[in-house]
Parts: structure tokens; C-alpha cells; sequence
């Protein structure tokens, strides 16, 4: 078994394995080539502590440079700070030469030196934007921010500037598309998205087991929920079938076979995919939407109707793989449900009330089938959060008035007799499965 | 050519591009100083904060709109070129607005910020967000300063513009002035009065 070893650890094994030399089980031989086993591991361990650290280290040095720049010093010549904003990134540029041809083999080095350089140019453009009075808008300051650090994501393999990166165009994406005045559609966003998978690959290829593979594959999701409202002009509604898709999609990725026997927090594709599926339903199964939902305001030549189509049919094709090259994994009541509600969505045009009741319907059966996969996984977590998503039904559907008190009361009892009665049965049948 | 030299050259190119792109903002801003038309642009200030680049005040630019023909088809965020000049109180108002880069260098470009229509029915008016509308103070100056404005203009007699540089499109913001003074000295003195 490959385990990494703390240093004290490997110290009690040698001791160990010096006793067992001395009774006669182990030969010297043999001890040595446990002893070699288990350095490589402890080795491995300190070294990946050592980039944590250093890592971190280097972060908080850049946002201190940056935070300290941006104090603005006045008694300060415009030469002399002209001098101090090239001075984090020359040494951030030699400490990076350094790393690159003195230390090849040390993520520790490269990924500190890489996130400090990272920083530095941040520093140096605010300074100079500072001393010059350049307003330039915050988005195209980090647009250019963000260019001329990805190369190092490539030249120093480094996963912390690939990560700072997504950080970056997200926050792009955000002020062109959401805050700014006037605000535009950040296309140049997916261009920069693209720029940052070939690392991303590189990662899944050599890398699969990091702990920055696991980073990468909740800041790639992430980016995404959060840019593609940025895509919505003036037809709003159609983003709800872009989203719905877009969670059904991350959800199947999520259940790809690279995650299978992976730990679940890992997954930030089937998490996301999953909580986001359940949350717009859950929304959506008020009536105010689907009220206003017109045949007359739905625009087929626009661009949320193009996105809407090329990310469900994504999600489609990505379904039908599934089944035809990985039939041995069960259909999950979330991959389906964004065409279920694609078909609500048409319904609901020519009738809102059916359209609300379907959702309704179609949460309560979600709610149901991952309480049921819950207990065939044996897993209390699952089984909860489909209990969870029952509640979260039945608080929404309290806050209509018009059901009366009794009806509302009678619903909350039975979830709450619900919760006792699974959870009970649950760890009654591990119990006797232990016996 | 094998990995290695391809990695050493990636390197050194993006070194040069990380030191280039500052050092360019730099010259840019210095040919504008050095060779630009000095303006006074009226404002009133106020002080917001910017979470990389530190305190700034934001100035609000009084002479700012241009009525020009409706039929033209102007529309908001399309990128125009200003051409400035002096009025009898040499403050600086703006002569033209066009599409193409007059020949006179006192021009700026920048986009539209919106418009409104007039009670003429062939004229519209444009308003601007000049694009030099941040002065960057240390950062315990920035409150101060935007107190010392605050009494500055309540004396409707004191009067508060930006010294701006302007040549070719570009322009660079170098000073906040009331009432004569600049505002980092205008805050100074403030502050030995209150010790």
C-alpha cells in the first residue's frame, strides 16, 4: 500500500525494524529494502508540505507587496516609484530562472516561485497605474494581468498560477458581464478558459491522485455556474434551461469513470451539478415563473436559445455515452432531469399551472430516488440530502398560503417521522450486516 | 529544437512581456506629459477605494456633454474622438465630436458614455465618462481630501478643477486643484492647522 509517512513515523518503523533484524525474523537484506520502501514515502510527504507552505508563503508575501503599494506613498519621487514597481518583478523573474534551472525537479520551488512572480506583476501594473493616474477599468486591468501570467502556468508547470488564473478571468468575466457600466458579454472569457484545459489535461493525465487536481476540478466548475449567466441579454428565461443543462452536464461529467472510486468532496462537478439542479428546481417550483413565461417572449434567433441548445445537446450526448459505454452504472435520477425539465419548460408556455405541479412532482421523485440510492449504497449522507431536498419541497410549498394549515402541518410530520424512521432503519440494518 | 530550449525561450519572452507591458504604460504616459496640451477640466470629487490600486478620489466633470445632430446615429459605447479647446475662463470644453481622428492632437478618445434627447427634435445631447476621472491619494489622505473638497464647495466662489495632459487620444491626470492649490497640499496644511 503507497501511504505518505510523516518523518517520526519513518523513525519508529527503522526502530521497529532494527528489533525484528535483532529477533531473527527479518533479514538485513529484506529490513533495507523496507526501510528504502518507506523513505521514498516520507520523503514524498515533506516535500508536498514544503510546497504547501511555501506556497502559501509566497501568496501572502505578493498580497502583502501589492496591499503595501497601494498605500500610495507621497513622499515618494514618481522616479523612485517607477523603480520600486519593476523590483517584486524582477526578483520574482530571477527567483523563477533560479527554480527553472537549478531546482527542475521541485514543485515546492517552481509553484512558490511562479505564485510570487504571479503577484509581482499584479503589484508592478497597479503601481504604475497608481503613479500615472491610469483609471483603465478593473476589468481590463486584470485581463492584461491574467495574460501575462499564464504563460507560467505552462513554463513552470504550475498548478497555483493555473488556479489564480481561474480565479482571475472569472473575476473578468464578472465585471464585464455583471458589474461593470455598461456591462458587455465577456466573450474573450471562453477563450482564456480554453487557454487553461491543456494544464488542466496535463494534471488529469500525470497528476490524477493531487490534491491540485481535486482544486481544479471545483475552481473549472465553479468558473463556469458562475460566467454563464453572463451569457443572458434579454431573454432571461431561457437561461433557466441554459442552467438546468449546464447541471445536468456537470453532473454527468462527475460520474465519469476518472472519479470513480475518488472521494466524494473531490467531485466538485457531480456536487455542483447536483445542488444546482436541485436548487433552480426547487425556485422554479413557485409559480411567479412560470406566470410570466410568454410563447410571445421566448426568441428562437437569440443567443440564449443557441447556448441553451448547444449545452443541452452536450448534455444529451454526453448522457447516451454513458449508458452505451459504462452500462454497468445506473441511471441517477439527476442526470435525467434536465430533460425532464425541458419538457416542462414547453409545457409550461401553454400551461403554467401543469408546468408547476410537474416540477413539484418531479422534486418529490428526486427527493425519493436518492433517498433509495442512499440506502442501496448503504450511505447515510445520500440518504439525508434526499431527505433534505423533501424538506426543502415542503418549506417552500409553506410559504404558499393557499394550502391550508392542516395540510402544511400533516407534511412536516411525516417528514420528521421520515427522518427518525430512514436514519433508524439505516443504522440498524449496518448493525446487523456487522453481526 | 528539443523541450528545454523551447522552455528557456517561452521563458525569456514572457519575462520580456512582463517588464515591456508596464515599461510601456510608462513611456505612454510620459510622451502625454511631456509633449501633451494642458488642460483645466471643472470637477467635483468624492472617494471611493479600489481593492489592488488603493484610495482614490473620483472626479466628476462638469463640462462633459456635446449637442450634436440626431440624425447621425450616435449610440451609447460607441468609440468617438473629443477635440478639446479653452473657453474664455480657460477651462477646457469641447470643441467637436467625431469618428475619425481629427488632425489637431488636443483630441481624446474614449467611448460614449449614454444619451439624451433635446426639445429640438434634431438635436441629441451626449454625456462623456472622461477616462481620467481617478486621482489616486495615499491612502489617509483620501478621506481628508474629500472633507477639504467638501468645505471647498460650499463656498460656491472656490473653484475645483483637474489639471489633465492631452495629446493624440491619450490623457493623464496630474493634478487636483481648488481653489488654486493642489489638493496633496491643500490636505497638508489641513492637517498641521488640526495639530
Amino acid at each position: 500500500m503507497k501511504n505518505d509517512l510523516p518523518q517520526r513515523h519513518f523513525g519508529k518503523i527503522t526502530i521497529q525494524l532494527s528489533e525484528l533484524i535483532e529477533a531473527g525474523i527479518l533479514t538485513q537484506e529484506k529490513a533495507a529494502e523496507i526501510q528504502l520502501f518507506y523513505k521514498k514515502d516520507s520523503d514524498q510527504s515533506q516535500n508536498r508540505l514544503f510546497a504547501v507552505f511555501g506556497v502559501l508563503g509566497a501568496i501572502l508575501v505578493g498580497l502583502g507587496i501589492i496591499l503595501i503599494l497601494a498605500h500610495n506613498w507621497d513622499d515618494l519621487s514618481t522616479s523612485i516609484k517607477t523603480i520600486i514597481a519593476f523590483i517584486p518583478l524582477i526578483v520574482g523573474q530571477g527567483l523563477c530562472a533560479y527554480s527553472l534551472f537549478k531546482k527542475t525537479d521541485s514543485q515546492a520551488w517552481n509553484e512558490s516561485a511562479a505564485a510570487f512572480l504571479f503577484f509581482a506583476v499584479g503589484a508592478s501594473i497597479s503601481l504604475i497605474s497608481q503613479i500615472y493616474n491610469i483609471p483603465g477599468n478593473i476589468g481590463s486591468f486584470i485581463l492584461t494581468w491574467m495574460l501575462l501570467c499564464l504563460p507560467l502556468v505552462y513554463i513552470m508547470r504550475s498548478s497555483i498560477v493555473s488556479l489564480l488564473y481561474l480565479i482571475g478571468i472569472t473575476y473578468y468575466a464578472c465585471e464585464m458581464g455583471y458589474w461593470g457600466y455598461p456591462t458587455s458579454t465577456p466573450y474573450v472569457y471562453w477563450l482564456l478558459l480554453l487557454l487553461a484545459i491543456p494544464h488542466y489535461y496535463y494534471l488529469f493525465k500525470n497528476r490524477p491522485a493531487s490534491n491540485f487536481m481535486v482544486f481544479h476540478n471545483w475552481f473549472f466548475p465553479l468558473s463556469l455556474v458562475i460566467v454563464f449567466g453572463t451569457l443572458a441579454k434579454d431573454n432571461g428565461q431561457l437561461m433557466f434551461v441554459v442552467y438546468m443543462s449546464l447541471f445536468g452536464l456537470l453532473y454527468l461529467i462527475g460520474y465519469l469513470p476518472f472519479f470513480k472510486n475518488k472521494r466524494r468532496i473531490s467531485n466538485g462537478y457531480s456536487i455542483l451539478g447536483s445542488l444546482g439542479t436541485v436548487g433552480l428546481l426547487l425556485s422554479l417550483s413557485f409559480d411567479w415563473f412560470w406566470k410570466e413565461l410568454r410563447v410571445n417572449d421566448i426568441e428562437l434567433m437569440s443567443q440564449e436559445f443557441f447556448v441553451a441548445t448547444i449545452i443541452s445537446i452536450a448534455a444529451i450526448a454526453l448522457f447516451i455515452w454513458k449508458i452505451k459505454n459504462i452500462p454497468e452504472n445506473k441511471v441517477m435520477p439527476m442526470e435525467v432531469m434536465f430533460m425532464a425539465f425541458i419538457l416542462i419548460f414547453i409545457i409550461g408556455i401553454y400551461s403554467p399551472v401543469t408546468a408547476v405541479v410537474l416540477i413539484n412532482l418531479l422534486i418529490f421523485a428526486v427527493g425519493v430516488m436518492t433517498i433509495r440510492h442512499g440506502a442501496d449504497e448503504n450511505h447515510l449522507g445520500i440518504l439525508n440530502y434526499g431527505l433534505l431536498i423533501i424538506t426543502a419541497l415542503v418549506m417552500c410549498r409553506f410559504f404558499d398560503t393557499n394550502i391550508s394549515f392542516v395540510i402544511r402541518g400533516m407534511m412536516f410530520l411525516l417528514i420528521g417521522f421520515g427522518f427518525f424512521f430512514v436514519n433508524y432503519w439505516m443504522l440498524k440494518k449496518r448493525k446487523k450486516e456487522a453481526l | 529544437m528539443d523541450f528545454k530550449k523551447i522552455t528557456i525561450i517561452g521563458f525569456i519572452l514572457t519575462c520580456l512581456a512582463q517588464l515591456f507591458i508596464p515599461a510601456k504604460m510608462i513611456m505612454d504616459q510620459e510622451n502625454v506629459l511631456k509633449t501633451g496640451t494642458e488642460f483645466k477640466f471643472r470637477t467635483r470629487p468624492v472617494d471611493p477605494n479600489d481593492p489592488f490600486r488603493g484610495k482614490y478620489i473620483t472626479l466628476d466633470f462638469m463640462d462633459n456633454t456635446f449637442l450634436v445632430n440626431s440624425n447621425d446615429g450616435w449610440d451609447r459605447n460607441e468609440n468617438v474622438f473629443i477635440e478639446f479647446t479653452t473657453d474664455s475662463a480657460g477651462f477646457a470644453k469641447i470643441k467637436n465630436v467625431t469618428r475619425a481622428a481629427p488632425d489637431n492632437p488636443n483630441y481624446l478618445n474614449t467611448n460614449i458614455g449614454y444619451f439624451t434627447t433635446t426639445e429640438d427634435e434634431n438635436k441629441m445631447e451626449l454625456f462623456f465618462d472622461f477616462p481620467f476621472d481617478r486621482y489616486y491619494m495615499e491612502e489617509s489622505k483620501a478621506q481628508p481630501a474629500e472633507d477639504v473638497y467638501r468645505e471647498a464647495s460650499r463656498d460656491t466662489a472656490q473653484i475645483t478643477y483637474a489639471l489633465v495632459n492631452i495629446k493624440n487620444g491619450g490623457a493623464v491626470l496630474k493634478d487636483v486643484v481648488i481653489d488654486g492649490k493642489s489638493i496633496k497640499d491643500l490636505v497638508e496644511e489641513n492637517e498641521g492647522n488640526k495639530n
